[in-house]
């Protein structure tokens, strides 16, 4: 697809534009996100000059997930009457959504969540943000040791999930791939920002420092031979200890741009109105699989532990051929019983097959 | 945008030994009191959570009252001790995070002190009167209702 | 550190301990994170340093009721503050832990953070018990540090000055930060109940949803019932992915709990616990 050049002024223009559309009550109405100033999430900006595009920086603490699956949601409203109950849906957002400069890992989440809220029934909840939601990514300049994007079909440079895909040139300008076909609308409608390019030099790339490519490649591990081994090994004395230090906090869940486990309440909005919200919730905690009659076939944190994994690299991909993982490695960066998810998969893999 | 028909909306939960006969007692005396106090009677002020606190100024009141047996009266001995060492830390803990005395009121009333009762109850919905509604709280409700942005 | 594997390794081969909660170093990752270990050979892992943030008491209770024989530990002195409180509450009994007490020169807050007394976290600038009050073996060496004042303490002083409309404000802001992950319920020594009255439904008292209603409910409850029992290991406010600061609450009840009451948890086996006893003359001015 098309190649354009985004320069940095003309960024700050089209930000500028979209929140003069946002002040107007007309019929385009736009919320802009991007990655805070402190790096730790990504936020609302009310200001063209917030739009934060560091590419060299860590990814977020907490990924922009809440955009698409927000922490507390609303499926509708009660109110009790004299004889009946009134039922009212949430009025769903028509508000557009331009998240700026996404990371690779963060943006390839959203194509993993669509199968599952697409499967046995179609989400309105999340297609509508997601359909309302232009996501322009950043190729990203960053590796640690908590890295590992590329063991699981992802890089850097990965255009996954993205609408539009910015590519660092310079200080000043970004080169900028149209993705999909509604990154191509968007282009369209805001063309006035987005320069032509008359050539477009096939090598352009990310520019990556020799020493952080090493680093990012030194955590590599196969995840189809990972796979092979989930599908064998449930049983294996090796889950009697890969969780036992886990505190069944559900950080890792909640900052992760891919677990998508809900729970729904009731809850009151007054003495006789109320409603009922779908809000995050996570496979680590002792309850999550508790039964009314009191069992709980996940009794252990070793158990739940397990369940983690296998979700996500055996049972996602059973179901949908998706992992369901980005390599981000927040939730070992912010694990407080230092459990390194790369680390457990890399003693999956020494498993026998 | 104030309301010149507001009232206030006291919640007060009251011992069922002590103050909520003392309670009736300034009722069936005939002393004037104002009407806004809704009183939950519980069987002691031990039973008390602040918990009940929370869920009133969530619910919508504007103040609160607990009151009940004096010390050394309680009709099962030390509930009374109990809760007061409790009010002492969940006081200081609202207080901190801007929930001010203003608004959560304890008192001692005996099942013989009417009077008291009836001085007591017309303090607190004064105050809340003067403090104005509760509406950094009821906000947090409305957030709930306009959820979806 | 060698006294420390030493101790290990004797412990583990004579059986004194069957098991060991210590710190040790991801290969990787380099983090210095919390590890258990069965076999005297293992004992090699072990490691005690700056780095050693984690208070190792929470995973007593839990760790008693799978393991035959005592459990050693490594812990600094916040975090024998925790097992004494532990043993106060009649969660574990004395004999059950093998102590193996640290001299402490301060540890870090965040992991990638370099240590240095300026970055050693707040609690520790104050601290009284870099030798620990109560332990089975010492390991380690005290080092002679000047730290710079508390920062914390600061802030709460700050507070207290602002009106009772700016510190709402203050608080709304970081309770709507809130997603209700309970990191700072499961990371808590003392947070061990079996059901926490955030997971009771029927009726719900506390909202699930992480609003900004929701989460006044649920971090004020768990200030609540952490006052006069909190030992002020800040793993609350260290584990919180949203920067919440936490321990705020919990220092200022702890500071309510000294002022008023003259008490401190987790220094002494059997003192009785604040709120669970009353003393007739409470000193009570608020209440008419």
């Amino acid at each position: 697809m098309e190649q354009y050049i985004l320069t940095g002024s003309n960024l700050k223009k089209l930000a500028e534009n979209l929140l003069i559309l946002e002040s107007n009550k007309g019929e385009a109405s736009w919320n802009l996100i991007s990655v805070s100033e402190d790096g730790l999430q990504y936020q609302k900006v009310m200001e063209a000059d917030k739009i934060n595009l560091n590419s060299k920086a860590a990814p977020t603490k907490i990924s922009f997930k809440e955009y698409f699956l927000p922490k507390s949601e609303t499926l509708f409203y009660f109110k009790q009457n004299q004889n009946d109950v009134e039922l009212s849906d949430s009025k769903l957002t028509d508000k557009k959504t331009v998240i700026f400069g996404a990371k690779p890992c963060d943006a390839a989440s959203v194509p993993a969540l669509e199968k599952v809220f697409n499967w046995d029934y179609h989400d309105d909840f999340f297609n509508t943000r997601v359909a309302n939601t232009f996501i322009i990514g950043l190729a990203c300049e960053y590796s640690d040791e908590y890295c590992f994007c590329n063991s699981v079909g992802l890089s850097q440079n990965a255009e996954k999930g993205s609408d539009i895909f910015l590519t660092r040139q310079n200080d000043d300008s970004f080169l900028a791939k149209i993705v999909t076909q509604k990154g191509n609308d968007f282009v369209a409608a805001f063309k006035v920002f987005f320069s032509r390019m008359n050539e477009f030099p096939e090598s352009a790339g990310c520019m990556k420092s020799p020493e952080k490519e090493s680093l990012a490649q030194s955590r590599k591990f196969d995840y189809q031979s990972i796979k092979k081994r989930l599908d064998k090994n449930f049983a294996d004395g090796f889950w009697n200890t890969a969780g036992e230090l886990c505190l069944g906090c559900a950080q890792c869940a909640f900052v992760c741009p891919t677990c998508h486990c809900f729970d729904i309440v009731d809850e009151n909005c007054g003495l006789n109105c109320g409603r009922r919200a779908k809000n995050w919730d996570s496979c680590q905690f002792s309850i999550f699989t508790k039964h009314t009659s009191g069992h709980n076939p996940r009794d252990n944190q070793n158990k739940r532990y397990r369940q983690r994994i296998m979700h996500k690299f055996k049972y996602y991909n059973d179901k949908f051929e998706e992992i369901l993982c980005t390599g981000c490695g927040r939730c070992s960066r912010g694990c407080e019983a230092g459990i390194d998810i790369a680390g457990i998969l890399e003693e999956i893999e020494q498993l026998p097959e | 945008m104030e309301d010149k028909n507001w009232e206030p909306k006291v919640t007060a939960f009251v011992c069922n030994w002590c103050t909520y006969t003392g309670a009736d007692l300034a009722g069936t005396s005939r002393m004037k009191q104002q009407s806004n106090a809704r009183l939950i009677r519980v069987p002691c002020t031990g039973r008390i959570d602040p918990l009940f606190i929370i869920k009133a100024f969530e619910g919508g009141a504007d103040a609160v009252l607990i009151s009940g047996c004096h010390p050394g009266d309680c009709h099962y001995n030390s509930g009374n001790f109990h809760a007061r060492r409790r009010w002492i830390f969940f006081k200081e803990l609202l207080d901190f995070v801007g929930i001010d005395s203003k608004r959560l009121y304890f008192s001692w009333v005996s099942a013989s002190e009417g009077k008291k009762w009836v001085d007591i109850v017309n303090g607190v919905i004064d105050s809340a009167k003067s403090e104005g509604p509760f509406l950094k709280y009821k906000n947090l409700t409305k957030e709930i209702e306009l959820n979806n942005e | 550190m060698n006294d420390l594997i030493e101790l290990s390794k004797e412990m583990l081969t004579s059986g004194k301990v069957s098991v060991i909660l210590g710190y040790t170093e991801d290969k990787i990752t380099k983090r210095i994170k919390p590890v258990i270990i069965r076999k005297p050979e293992e004992s090699e892992k072990l490691v005690f340093n700056h780095y050693a943030v984690n208070n190792l008491a929470v995973y007593l209770k839990n760790l008693k009721k799978l393991t035959k024989g005592k459990i050693g530990i490594v812990a600094k002195g916040c975090d024998i503050r925790a097992i004494i409180a532990l043993i106060q509450e009649n969660q574990i009994k004395r004999e059950d832990v093998f102590i193996i007490g640290a001299n402490c020169n301060s540890v870090v807050l965040n992991y990638d953070d370099k240590w240095t007394p300026e970055s050693s976290q707040s609690k520790c600038r104050t601290c009284q018990l870099r030798l620990p009050n109560m332990y089975d073996a010492l390991i380690g060496k005290l080092e002679d540090i000047t730290f710079p004042p508390s920062d914390k303490l600061t802030f709460i002083q700050k507070l207290g000055t602002m009106t009772t409309e700016e510190k709402w404000d203050f608080w709304e802001e970081q309770f709507s930060k809130c997603i209700k992950c309970y990191a700072c319920r499961q990371v808590c020594p003392l947070c061990y109940c079996e059901q926490c009255v955030a997971e009771k439904t029927m009726p719900a008292w506390i909202d699930s949803s992480a609003t900004t209603r929701g989460n006044f409910a649920w971090n004020l409850i768990r200030a609540f019932h952490q006052s006069g029992r909190c030992i002020g290991c800040n793993e609350c406010e260290r584990a919180c992915p949203m920067d919440i600061p936490l321990s705020l609450l919990n220092v200022k009840m702890g500071m309510i709990a000294g002022a008023k009451f003259n008490y401190q948890h987790g220094i002494s086996t059997d003192a009785p616990t604040l709120v669970g006893n009353f003393n007739t003359d409470d000193k009570e001015d608020f209440i008419k």
